[in-house]
């Protein structure tokens, strides 16, 4: 196995690890905030929203704009 | 000398809330949704017709960002409450997973991304070139702008 493909894996299940972890968040009773719940605490304070909104406008300049 | 008593305790300073009627209104009829979905699908088709690097492609992403940015401090919608408190394992597994994702995509941007150690953009670049792909792309980011808002 070549060290490309360990790199693709090393993503793919740290992304797969965060629907995994969406996926238990939204059972009843589960422990695991969503994402959505995350970001919401995030964003009580005005700089949380700040930078996430911010961040979120970064993905979309680093992967539409450039 | 001022007393334990007399120190204002320190607290979080919720965000300025404007006495606004509920907005989005609730109750919007279908006909109002499919059509904001048609103005966003419409946009991130031209958006994501853009060539990289030009002058086009960074106004189409500031125009988001800067209508975003109105409707969060000047217009704010209805936000979804959110949790008083989070469960501390529950936040240390999404902490865990991210910290190893940016791990493992800052030892590719340390070296360079090179093609034994891609980096996460090198690898999701090629896979946005087809139009058809990068609108949705631009789509999902604008309803992610959408529901962060609402947040």
């Amino acid at each position: 196995m070549t060290m490309r493909i360990i790199t693709i894996v090393g993503f793919v299940l740290a992304i797969g690890a965060m629907f995994v972890l969406e996926y238990l968040g939204r059972r009843p009773d589960s422990k695991v905030p969503t994402v959505g719940q995350w970001f919401g605490y995030l964003m009580r304070p005005r700089i949380g929203r700040l930078l996430v909104l911010l961040g979120w406008w970064w993905l979309g300049w680093h992967y539409f704009a450039r | 000398m001022a007393t334990t008593e007399q120190v204002p305790e320190r607290r979080r300073r919720p965000i300025r809330r404007r006495e606004l009627p509920h907005w989005p209104p609730k109750g919007q009829h279908p006909v109002g949704y499919a059509l904001a979905g048609v103005v966003l699908g419409a946009y991130a088709w031209i958006l994501g017709g853009f060539a990289p690097f030009s002058v086009k492609s960074l106004i189409g992403v500031l125009i988001p960002g800067a209508v975003v940015a109105i409707i969060a401090y000047g217009w704010p919608p209805q936000r979804i409450p959110p949790p008083e408190k989070l469960d501390i394992a529950g936040v240390s597994y999404w902490t865990i997973v991210v910290a190893a994702l940016f791990e493992w995509e800052a030892s590719s941007w340390k070296d360079g991304s090179p093609s034994w150690h891609p980096s996460l953009t090198d690898l999701i670049n090629p896979l946005l070139e087809p139009h058809a792909i990068k609108s949705v792309a631009v789509f999902l980011w604008l309803l992610t702008g959408w529901g962060l808002v609402r947040r």
